[in-house]
C-alpha cells in the first residue's frame, strides 16, 4: 500500500497559491497603468513595489516547491480555497500601505479584505483625496472576489482543470448544490466569466453614457456587477444625484443578485428559464415587497424619497452597499427591515452576500412540512424547489447552515458591543461583515465611517467577511479537529 | 472530444471517470439520480433522465456529441437510445448488447441503418479474452498485431526467470529483439528506463517479434501448458459465451449453485458437463476432479470468492486459474496472489471505447486497457507530429513509451534512433490518463 504520509499535502497547495498569487500581481499591472495614465508617481511607485512583491512570492512558492505527491484532494481544496483569499487579502493590502492611503496594517487589512469579499466597507475617511491608482485597485478587487478568485483561475490555468478543480469550485461558489454549465470545469468557469464580463462592459458603456467619466464608470460597474460597493466619490451614488445614474445601477444591482449560471442559460437562448426559476421569482417577489413596505411606512412619516427606497432595498439584499440617502434617518423599523434583507440576500450561485434566497426558501418550505406533520403525523412530505425533490440531506444542511449563520450574526454583535459598539450598530455591523454588504448604520452609517471602529473589531470582522464570503463551511471545517487528524 | 454516456452503471461509471480523466467532455445520463451523485465529484456533467426520451437527449446536447455510448443493462434500450442519438446528430454511437446474433456480419446493416455504429459486448470479449488465456498459458496478457507479427506479451517473472535481476541496458546489450515496455512492480506500473531492474514477482510487459517468442518463453523461465479440462465456477453469461467459443476444444465442467440455472445451461450446452453445486464446498470439487482439470475458471458474481476459488485451486495443483474480479482495486491484489489471469469487463469495455476513441475511421486498430494502463495500436498519420524526429528525439513524455512498429507487414522493435513513418502500425504503451497525448501525437 501507498506510504503514509501527512493529511494534507501542504507543499501542492503552496505551490498552487503561488500561481494565484502571480495572477493577482497581473492585475495590479492594472492600477499600475492608471496611475501612469494620471500621472501620480507615487502610486505608481506603490503599485510597482506592490506587484513586484506579489509576484516575487507567487514565483518563489511556484518554482521553490516541487511537491511530489501532485493530488489535490478534498482537504487541499478546501484549504487552498480558505487561505487564497487570505493571501489575496494580505498582498491585496501592500499598495494602500506604500501609497499612505492607509497608514495602520489592521486598516489596510480590513480595506482588502473587505474588498475581495465584495463587502464594499471602507475604512479610508476620503476616498475623494485617494489617488486614481488606489480606487482603480479598490475596484478591481470587488471584481475579482465577486465571481471568485478560484474560479478566475478555473477558467484561465488549464492545470485545474481535472477532480482537484471540482473540489475548488464546490468550496468557492456560493449556494447550496452547483450547477455546472458545461462538462469541463473550466469551460463553466470560462462561461460564468463570460457572462459576467459582458455584464461589466454593458455597465460601463451606459454609465459612461450618462453623467459619470469614463473612470468613474469603470470603477463603478466593476464593483456594481460584482455587488461589492466601493465607490470613488465621499457620498457614493448620491454625488451624481441623478436618476439616470440610480436607475442604471439599481438594475445592475438587480442583475448581480441573480444566479450567474441562469443569466448564461437565459442569454444562450432560454430566456424563459429566468421567470420559470422559483428562486429568481421569490427574489422579485422579495424586493418588491420590502420596497412596498418601506415606500408606505416613509409616506406615512413624510420622508419618502422617490427613487432611494427602491435604491437602497436593492442594495440591501443584493449585498452591493452602494448609499443614495442617508436612510439612518428614516427610523429604526427601516434600519430593521433593511437587516432583514442583508440576512436574505439573492439567489444562490450570484455574486451576492448574505444566506441566500434558496436557503430561506428551503427553511419556509420545510417549516410549512413540520406543521402539516403535527396534524398528519404518517404523512411523506417532500420539500420541492423548482419543481425538484430536495433530498433530505440537503434540507438538513441547509438549515444547519441558517442555525450557524443567525448564532454567528448574534456572536459578532455582542463582540462588537463589548468593544464599544452601540447596540443596533453592532448587530448591523456584525451581519454588514457576515453576508458582505458594506452598509453602515449609526457611527458606522452613511454619515459615519467604519475608520472610527476600534483595531479588534476590524479584524473581528475582517474574519467575518471571509466567513460569509466562503458561505461558512468552507472556512470553518478548517478550525476543527477532524480537518487536520484522520 | 464530446462524450455521451447514457447508464451509469459499473461501465458507464467506469468509462465515464477513465474518460473525463483523458481530458474529453463528458455528460453522463441516467435515470436513477442516486447513481449520478456519485459521478458528480468528477470532472464531468451528469443530466438525470431516461436515456430513451428525446428531450433529455437534447437537454444533454447530443446533437454537437461526437461519441454516444449506451451502456445501460438494457440491450433494446441501448439500441434504441442509439437510435434516437444518431437521428439527433451524435457523429458515432456504440451500444452495449447482450446477444452474440447482433455481432455476427450479416446483421451488421440492419444496425448501421438505424445508426448504431459499433456494439460492444463485455461478456463476448470476455470470452475471447480467456480463451487466449488458455490457449497461451504462460502469459498474463497477450496483445498481438498484424497476425502475430508485433506480440505485446504481460508475464509474471519468478525467481527462475533469466530476466529478473538484471538492469534493462545489460538486457538489451544481450538481445535487440525485446523491448520491455513496462513493469508492474507491487502496485504501480512503471515505464522502466536503462537502469531500472527487474525483480522476481514483477509483471513485464514486453514486446518482441513473431520469431523470437519463443526464446521469450525460455528468457522467463515459463513453460507452455497444454490445456484439455476445463473447470468452471458459476454458469455465467460468460461461462455460456466460453463454453460456446470453446466447442470441443477443451472438456468443460460448470459447476453452479442455482438448480433452475443448471438446468437452463444443460439445455444451452450439451456438450458440456452441468453439476449442481457449490464449488466453495472442497468436497464437491474433489468429486468432480479437480485434481485432473488443467485450468480452472472463477466466474461467479463476487469477486472475493472468485479470487478464493482460484486459490484454492492453485492448492490442488490446476495449473492456469483465471478469475473474474469486476472491482477495479482488487485487480492489483489479485495479481500479486498467484492468480494466473483477471477477467474485468469493465477493463474490456473501455479497450473497446478507446479504440473508437483512438481511430474512429477504421476498426482494425486494437486497444488493450489495463487495470492502470493502456497498451493501443495506431496507425501513424501523413505529417503526424509522430513522424517528424527520431524517437529519441521526440522529447516523448515520461508516461509513454513505443514498443513497436510493424511496417510492411513485417515486426519490428523501436530504438532510440528509429524514425517512424506515415503508414506504420505503431504500439504505444502508455499509463493512465496519457491516451489522449498519444492521440495528439498521431493525428
Amino acid at each position: 500500500m501507498k506510504q503514509k504520509k501527512s493529511i494534507i499535502n501542504i507543499p501542492v497547495v503552496l505551490r498552487m497559491m503561488g500561481w494565484l498569487l502571480m495572477i493577482e500581481a497581473a492585475f495590479m499591472a492594472v492600477p499600475l497603468l492608471t496611475g501612469i495614465v494620471y500621472g501620480e508617481e507615487s502610486s505608481v511607485k506603490a503599485f510597482a513595489c506592490s506587484a513586484l512583491i506579489t509576484c516575487g512570492a507567487g514565483a518563489l512558492m511556484t518554482f521553490g516547491i516541487r511537491p511530489r505527491d501532485t493530488d489535490m484532494h478534498r482537504r487541499e481544496g478546501l484549504l487552498l480555497t480558505a487561505s487564497v483569499w487570505v493571501f489575496f487579502s494580505l498582498f491585496g493590502m501592500l499598495p494602500f500601505l506604500f501609497d499612505n492611503a492607509l497608514s495602520s496594517i489592521t486598516d489596510a487589512f480590513f480595506e482588502a479584505m473587505s474588498g475581495f469579499t465584495t463587502t464594499g466597507a471602507s475604512v479610508i475617511t476620503d476616498v475623494e483625496s485617494a489617488s486614481h491608482s488606489v480606487l482603480m485597485w479598490r475596484a478591481i478587487m470587488n471584481w475579482i472576489g465577486g465571481m471568485g478568485i478560484i474560479l478566475f483561475t478555473l477558467a484561465v490555468i488549464p492545470m485545474l482543470n481535472h477532480q482537484g478543480g471540482i473540489q475548488l469550485f464546490n468550496a468557492e461558489v456560493t449556494g447550496i448544490t452547483h450547477d455546472k454549465l458545461r462538462p469541463r470545469i473550466s469551460q463553466t468557469a470560462k462561461s460564468l466569466w463570460l457572462v459576467y464580463v459582458l455584464l461589466t462592459v454593458l455597465l460601463t458603456v451606459l454609465l459612461w453614457v450618462g453623467p459619470m467619466n469614463a473612470f468613474d464608470a469603470v470603477c463603478h460597474s466593476f464593483t456594481t456587477v460584482s455587488t461589492g460597493g466601493y465607490s470613488t466619490k465621499n457620498a457614493s451614488i448620491a454625488w451624481w444625484n441623478s436618476d439616470y445614474v440610480e436607475i442604471v445601477i439599481t438594475v445592475f444591482m438587480f442583475l448581480g443578485g441573480i444566479n450567474v449560471a441562469l443569466i448564461y442559460t437565459a442569454l444562450s437562448g432560454k430566456v424563459s428559464a429566468l421567470y420559470k426559476n422559483g428562486t429568481v421569482r421569490w427574489y422579485v417577489g422579495i424586493v418588491l415587497l420590502f420596497v412596498a413596505v418601506c415606500a408606505a411606512y416613509q409616506l406615512y412619516n413624510g420622508t419618502f424619497e422617490k427613487l432611494s427606497d427602491i435604491f437602497t432595498c436593492i442594495a440591501a439584499i443584493t449585498s452591493t452597499g452602494f448609499s443614495v440617502a442617508n436612510y439612518d434617518n428614516w427610523g429604526p423599523f427601516v434600519i430593521l427591515l433593511l437587516m432583514v434583507l442583508m440576512f436574505c440576500g439573492s439567489c444562490a450561485g450570484s455574486t451576492a452576500g448574505g444566506a441566500k434566497i434558496d436557503r430561506i426558501i428551503f427553511l419556509i418550505k420545510n417549516t410549512n412540512n413540520e406543521f402539516y406533520r403535527v396534524l398528519h403525523p404518517n404523512s411523506i412530505t417532500t420539500v420541492r424547489v423548482n419543481s425538484k425533490v430536495v433530498p433530505n440531506a440537503i434540507v438538513m444542511k441547509v438549515i444547519a447552515f441558517l442555525c450557524i449563520y443567525l448564532m454567528l450574526f448574534v456572536t459578532g454583535g455582542i463582540v462588537l458591543t463589548a468593544l464599544g459598539l452601540p447596540s443596533i450598530d453592532a448587530m448591523f455591523a456584525s451581519l454588514t461583515a457576515l453576508s458582505n454588504i458594506g452598509l453602515g448604520s449609526g457611527i458606522t452609517g452613511p454619515e459615519g465611517s467604519f475608520a472610527v471602529l476600534p483595531d479588534a473589531a476590524k479584524w473581528v470582522m475582517s474574519w467575518y467577511m471571509l466567513v460569509g464570503r466562503l458561505e461558512l463551511f468552507t472556512v470553518l471545517i478548517i478550525l476543527t479537529k477532524g480537518f487536520w487528524v484522520k | 472530444m464530446k462524450i455521451v454516456i447514457a447508464g451509469a452503471g459499473e461501465v458507464g461509471s467506469h468509462l465515464a471517470k477513465l474518460l473525463s480523466k483523458e481530458n474529453q467532455d463528458i455528460i453522463v445520463i441516467d435515470n436513477d439520480e442516486s447513481k449520478l451523485m456519485n459521478l458528480d465529484m468528477y470532472n464531468l456533467l451528469t443530466h438525470v433522465g431516461s436515456p430513451t426520451s428525446f428531450k433529455t437527449l437534447r437537454d444533454a446536447d447530443v446533437a454537437e456529441a461526437d461519441l454516444y455510448i449506451a451502456v445501460t443493462p438494457f440491450e433494446t434500450r441501448n439500441v434504441t437510445s442509439c437510435a434516437m442519438a444518431k437521428s439527433l446528430g451524435a457523429k458515432k454511437t456504440v451500444a452495449r448488447i447482450d446477444n452474440y446474433e447482433f455481432l455476427r456480419s450479416e446483421n451488421r446493416t440492419f444496425f448501421e441503418t438505424h445508426g448504431v455504429d459499433f456494439l460492444i459486448y463485455p461478456e463476448f470479449l470476455a470470452a475471447e479474452e480467456m480463451m487466449t488465456a488458455l490457449e497461451k498459458t504462460w502469459v498474463r496478457n497477450w496483445f498481438e498485431l498484424c497476425d502475430g507479427q508485433l506480440i505485446v506479451v504481460g508475464v509474471k517473472l519468478r525467481e527462475s526467470a533469466k530476466l529478473v535481476g538484471k538492469k534493462l541496458k545489460e538486457l538489451y546489450s544481450l538481445s535487440s529483439s525485446l523491448h520491455i515496455s513496462a513493469i508492474k512492480h507491487k502496485y504501480e506500473t512503471v515505464i522502466p528506463g536503462g537502469n531500472d531492474e527487474i525483480c522476481a514477482g514483477d509483471i513485464a510487459y514486453i514486446a518482441t517479434t513473431k520469431d523470437y517468442v519463443d526464446r521469450l518463453l525460455e528468457l522467463c523461465g515459463k513453460e507452455q501448458l497444454n490445456v484439455k479440462r476445463v473447470m468452471i465456477m458459476g454458469g455465467s453469461r460468460i461461462a455460456i459465451q466460453l463454453a460456446r467459443l470453446a466447442g470441443d476444444r477443451y472438456k468443460i465442467k460448470i459447476i453452479e449453485s442455482d438448480l433452475e440455472k443448471c438446468h437452463k445451461l444443460a439445455e444451452k450446452l450439451p456438450d458440456c458437463n452441468i453439476v449442481h453445486g457449490d464449488a466453495r464446498d472442497i468436497d464437491i470439487l474433489h468429486d468432480e476432479g479437480i485434481e485432473e482439470h488443467d485450468a480452472f475458471i472463477a466466474l461467479t458474481d463476487s469477486s472475493e470468492t472468485n479470487i478464493l476459488a482460484c486459490l484454492t485451486a492453485k492448492e490442488y495443483g490446476v495449473k492456469k486459474t483465471i478469475a473474474e474480479v469486476e472491482n477495479i482495486q482488487f485487480i492489483a491484489e489479485a495479481e500479486n496472489l498467484n492468480i494466473g489471469k483477471v477477467i474485468n469487463k469493465k477493463l474490456l469495455a473501455s479497450s473497446h471505447i478507446f479504440q473508437i476513441l483512438l481511430d474512429s475511421d477504421s476498426s482494425n486498430a486494437k486497444c488493450l486497457a489495463l487495470a492502470d494502463a493502456e497498451v493501443a495500436e495506431l496507425v501513424a498519420k501523413e505529417d503526424s507530429r509522430i513522424t517528424r524526429a527520431d524517437v529519441k528525439d521526440l522529447h516523448l513524455s515520461h508516461d509513454m513509451t513505443i514498443a513497436g512498429l510493424v511496417r510492411d507487414g513485417v515486426g519490428h522493435l523501436v530504438q532510440g534512433n528509429t524514425r517512424i513513418q506515415a503508414g506504420d502500425h505503431v504500439v504505444v504503451f502508455c499509463l493512465s490518463g496519457a491516451i489522449h497525448k498519444v492521440e495528439k501525437l498521431f493525428n
